[in-house]
């Protein structure tokens, strides 16, 4: 049996090559930037590859990267979330307040914050799927209510503790080295929860369903897809991996801001549909998500090291949307027009 | 234990003050083809929707089997045994053609807590499928269906209805933009399906179409049945034609 392909190049071609199958994948535009875009800067460059450089990318991209895949199945299910950068920034100032106010250790700490996430998730899914209102205006209405807690919470002072010692912070973001590379606990966590979602979304009955809810949700329920649970589902995954992508940040640093992760749900959507993933819905990608994610940190960090001003950072990926954007319609259209 | 598969009661169906459908009856035997005629606005469409869960009737009652049955909705519908092919299949175009006909009851791989789909046995039956439902042209299972023509997508959602052994397969006009290969695959299918124990309900404008497969013809005419019993083998077009316009006959 052939390994099933999303998209074959010509619909009805009887043994497309190994490389028009290749072509026809939707993370091939992803992947083919992200090879200029590494031959580019290492020409400039030569520090852009050093051991020390990759190991500060390695400590940065999996804390976007984890939003980005929960965005990713959230998206492919058809819907987004705007309060995930909030989140990121809510969920670790519930634990470290607990723990700085002696209240509970920090493991007990973590778990509150994790479910206070579920609890976020919970209600955008709840607003999304009965009330039914569009989860663009449900989620801005909780971006500013989480942000708000959060300043109100602390009276917008950092939290944290340098002096804190507990195990979780080994598993979640400690640091080992192999050979000289330094690397952090969190990119085996970014990993694991990649394969782990790559697996639903494309193995098994769950990933099914995702899809086929983004895709055509009134179809999905006439064959009895539970398209409202698998929607407030995605919803809770996406506010859980950012709860837990902003703590493993603020372990890292060992200072928690209130207003941290501001601007980060519109830099993890642009990660995703660079990817490949569709803004409408039906069709998506980790594989995609994880190449849009490095093409985004290694063009912030990139474009510092070839000596471009930092503030420039926006316009190169506003060209990048824009660009792949175009690509995406443009090869739909070829693909629609064989048919 | 009757013959009787599926029995309509005194169906009526208001849309505001406009009345669609009036005291209609209508049974449908196990092992039966019955086409289902009527002008545009007879209420064929409204019927057929009723019975199958996308509407509710103003009043009157739908018993399967003899048990009387609540439909509120497709879901509904499918567990009584009743499956209905649209003219735009309610297919999802983004996903594959064996990932359709499987969705909502996709099979499972041990361990089952790992929830993995059983891709291979799925393409495999649904390439089989294709086969049955007379796609000739050589369409791998993976393909999604927004590369898929009008005819083919039918098709797709038939394989689904033959797959699922549906006791009622309802076809609303199964054979528009179908080509003519297509069209004697849709028919053939119909006798099939018939010879294997479901009943069907079988809506088309081309009266040639149903007259080649159905067993019984029921005439709607503005919301109110007008013939229950017309036998095709012994009845001309020309008259089905007479009794679905209301002319008399010459």
């Amino acid at each position: 049996m052939d390994k099933p392909l999303p998209i074959p190049t010509e619909p009805h071609a009887d043994a497309p090559s190994l490389l028009q199958r290749l072509i026809a994948r939707p993370e091939f535009g992803p992947l083919v930037l992200l090879v200029v875009e590494i031959i580019i800067f290492t020409s400039f460059s030569t520090a852009f590859l050093s051991i020390t450089n990759i190991s500060n990318l390695l400590a940065f991209t999996p804390e976007l990267g984890m939003i980005a895949l929960g965005m990713t199945l959230l998206m492919t299910g058809g819907e987004f979330d705007l309060s995930v950068g909030s989140v990121f920034g809510f969920a670790p100032i519930i634990m470290w307040t607990l723990y700085n106010e002696g209240a509970t250790s920090l493991e007990v700490g973590f778990v509150i914050a994790l479910l206070v996430a579920v609890l976020i998730g919970l209600a955008n899914g709840l607003f999304v799927t009965r009330l039914k209102i569009p989860s663009f205006l449900v989620t801005l209405g909780m971006l500013l209510v989480v942000r708000g807690s959060a300043l109100y919470l602390t009276d917008g002072f950092p939290q944290g503790n340098w002096r804190a010692e507990s195990p979780l912070m080994d598993i979640l973001v400690g640091d080992f080295m192999i050979g000289e590379l330094r690397v952090y606990a969190s990119v085996l966590w970014f990993i694991f929860f990649a394969v782990v979602l790559g697996y639903v979304l494309t193995q098994t009955k769950w990933g099914n369903w995702i899809q086929a809810s983004g895709g055509n949700p009134s179809s999905a329920r006439a064959r009895g897809v539970r398209v409202e649970r698998t929607k407030i589902a995605l919803f809770i995954l996406t506010a859980v991996l950012a709860a837990w992508a902003g703590i493993t940040s603020t372990i890292r640093v060992a200072t928690a801001n209130p207003n941290s992760g501001t601007g980060y749900e519109l830099e993890v959507i642009a990660m995703v549909v660079i990817g490949g993933t569709v803004l409408t819905g039906g069709r998506g990608t980790i594989i995609g998500t994880v190449l849009g994610v490095l093409i985004l940190r290694l063009m912030r960090n990139g474009i510092v090291m070839v000596g471009v001003p930092g503030l420039a950072y926006n316009i190169f990926i506003g060209a990048i949307i824009l660009a792949m954007m175009s690509l995406h319609s443009w090869l739909e259209r070829r693909h629609n027009a064989g048919t | 234990m009757s013959d009787e598969l599926v029995r309509m009661v005194n169906i009526n169906k208001l849309f505001g003050k406009v009345q669609a459908l009036t005291d209609v009856n209508l049974t449908i035997r196990r092992n039966e083809i019955v086409g289902l005629l009527g002008d545009n606005g007879a209420g064929k469409s409204t019927l057929i929707k009723i019975l199958s869960g996308a509407l509710q009737p103003t009043s009157g009652e739908i018993y399967i089997q003899d048990q009387k049955a609540e439909i509120r909705n497709t879901t509904d519908a499918i567990k009584y045994g009743i499956e209905t092919i649209y003219q735009d299949s309610a297919l999802v175009t983004q996903l594959s053609i064996a990932r359709n006909i499987f969705l909502g009851r996709e099979p499972i791989k041990e361990p089952k807590f790992l929830n993995r789909m059983d891709q291979a046995m799925m393409n495999e039956a649904a390439g089989e499928l294709l086969k049955r439902v007379g796609i000739s042209k050589n369409i791998p299972p993976t393909t999604p269906i927004n590369s898929l023509s009008g005819g083919e997508r039918q098709a797709v959602a038939i394989a689904r209805a033959m797959h699922f052994d549906s006791e009622l397969i309802i076809l609303d006009e199964p054979t528009n933009n179908l080509g003519v290969e297509e069209t004697q695959a849709v028919l053939r299918f119909v006798r099939n399906a018939r010879d294997k124990g479901h009943s069907c309900i079988f809506i088309a404008h081309n009266i040639y179409h149903v007259f080649q497969v159905v067993d019984r013809i029921v005439v709607l005419r503005r919301g109110k049945k007008v013939a229950d019993d017309i036998n095709p083998k012994e009845t001309t077009i020309e008259q089905v034609e007479h009794i679905i316009t209301g002319m008399a006959m010459a």
